[in-house]
């Protein structure tokens, strides 16, 4: 192995959300910071759902409104349980900007950009072979027979975290703490967007369902408005999907395409790209692994740090967070005299002292929820029964609790369906 | 747009990749030969993995590089790497 002669304060591997926050606000402070990344370009390897809140972004981004990638600032928030060919919907609407939509490439380009200006220097077609392990501390980075080394790395590989098993710091990912998301991005009209969700110029919609349109598999669909594309796709959980899938993965996002309900959306529409990617499942209130070592810290995806609230997800702005609290810490352990395993630790207590950590210990139980197979059926069938009595009964209209006692028989018994609702209670 | 299932090798038709000369991933077909369960079949998005008679057949140019392969295998029979420098998916709107 050939070491290269210039030495690197930092390395950060891998130029999504986490791995540019982290190489931008440390070649900020002046560091002498190298980002590589596997893809073409930054962002050419991510995939998200669709929706950033901008907050956390501002904090770690300088001039953030003045030129970030926002497509449309979602306004508009729809839930949908969908059962058959009938949906019950909850819609809120404001004109308030506090996320917004965008394609992750674009905003991963952004973000890599800004780590150049700040002085970063950042190589991209560059795929790490390993992290190299020097006495029990990370030195550096193997690419191909060459060895480029620095005082600490910051491992933001994202969620198959390949180097950190290799390195024998993390076990293989579990099955059920991960998700898989598959999605469809369908080329529309912008005026045609605004038409058919009722937005205007700049307004973006986040619409997310559960039920049948995940074919039974325990998770849940989504649409985004992007400025002149739709983001169509469900999230399943990775662990229930082996046991229940039936026909192939693809299918269940063409049937959630061909919705009699949803079809009409998309008639106009052509399919601009095909992604899958994996999302963080971790069952909290523990952090998954240790997220730091001598000469190493890992923030984003490779550290699972995503927010699934099941109606909601934050993982974009969580990642960049990390990768701005991994920055941190690297100055701190600085000032104390080196990047050891001991100085490093500082980085948990950031977390633990950010909104991120705070956040996923209070939805803890979230994930456990969402396992329960009733959420996907019974209850859209059960609120869509009750809908259906009350608005389409042609001479006799049933009370609200007589629909609902009706349409609860043979389907949930009591019992179940109060601890079901203290437990979403208590969850989320 | 098509009103019926698009079959997967035409939706990922729109997709953009640079193809390594080598796979960046390895499939131990022995092991798949004593498999029952094959999730891979239908839970590879990219439907790399395709059964031919008894055989399973893995062919990496059409990955999405998701990895879920990996974790959903039960007999540990898939070796993933990362795509050599600037190879494999490019993904524009995602």
């Amino acid at each position: 192995m050939k070491e290269v002669g210039y030495k690197f304060d930092v390395i950060v591997v891998g130029a999504g959300p986490a791995g540019s926050a982290a190489a931008y606000t440390l070649a900020k402070k002046g560091f002498k910071v190298l980002l590589v990344e596997r893809g073409r370009m930054p962002g050419t390897k991510n995939v998200f759902g669709g929706r950033v809140y901008a907050d956390p972004l501002r904090d770690v981004f300088d001039g953030f409104d003045d030129s970030a990638p926002i497509h449309r600032w979602v306004t508009k928030e729809r839930i949908s349980m969908v059962s058959g060919e009938a949906m019950t919907s909850f819609e809120f609407h404001t004109r308030k900007k506090t996320s917004f939509t965008t394609y992750l490439t674009e905003l991963s380009c952004w973000m890599a950009k800004r780590v150049e200006e700040a002085g970063g220097t950042v190589l991209t077609e560059i795929t790490v072979d390993e992290l190299v392990v020097e006495n029990g501390r990370v030195t550096g980075i193997r690419v191909g027979d060459e060895k480029v080394s620095s005082e600490v790395v910051i491992d933001a590989e994202g969620i198959n975290r390949l180097l950190l098993e290799r390195a024998g710091l993390v076990p293989k990912l579990e099955l059920r703490h991960a998700g898989l998301g598959v999605k469809e991005v369908i080329k529309l009209s912008k005026k045609e967007i605004e038409d058919l969700f009722g937005l205007e110029e700049g307004e973006g919609l986040a619409w997310l369902m559960m039920g049948e349109v995940t074919g039974g598999l325990p998770g849940g669909a989504f649409l985004y408005t992007n400025r002149d594309s739709v983001s169509l796709g469900l999230v399943v959980m990775l662990g229930e999907a082996v046991k229940g899938v039936r026909e192939h993965i693809s299918r269940y996002v063409e049937a959630l395409r061909l919705h009699p309900l949803l079809e009409r959306y998309f008639r106009n529409g052509r399919i601009m790209e095909y992604s899958a990617h994996l999302v963080p499942e971790y069952t909290w209130p523990s952090l998954p692994h240790r997220l730091y070592a001598d000469g190493l810290l890992v923030a984003g995806d490779a550290a699972g740090l995503l927010l699934n609230l099941g109606y909601n997800f934050r993982g974009v702005d969580y990642a960049a967070y990390s990768g701005y609290l991994a920055a941190k810490a690297v100055e701190k352990a600085h000032e104390m005299g080196g990047m050891t395993s001991e100085n490093l630790s500082v980085y948990e207590r950031l977390l633990e002292e950010s909104f991120i950590m705070k956040q996923l210990r209070k939805f803890r139980n979230a994930s456990k929820m969402r396992e329960n197979g009733r959420l996907y059926s019974t209850y859209p069938e059960v609120l869509n029964s009750v809908m259906d009595q009350l608005f389409h009964s042609p001479y006799e209209v049933p009370k609200i609790m007589e629909a609902f006692k009706r349409a609860r028989k043979g389907r949930i018994g009591w019992l179940d369906l109060i601890r079901d609702l203290l437990g979403m209670v208590r969850s989320i | 747009m098509m009103r019926k299932p698009m079959r997967v090798d035409d939706i990922l038709n729109n997709d953009v990749w640079d193809v390594d000369y080598e796979p960046h991933i390895r499939v131990d077909a022995t092991k798949c030969r004593e498999c029952d369960e094959k999730p891979c079949l239908l839970l590879c998005p990219a439907q790399c993995y395709t059964l031919v008679g008894n055989e399973v057949l893995f062919s990496y140019e059409g990955c999405l590089e998701c990895g879920t392969c990996r974790l959903i295998c039960p007999h540990d029979a898939v070796h993933w790497d990362y795509p050599v420098s600037g190879r494999g998916i490019h993904f524009r709107f995602s």
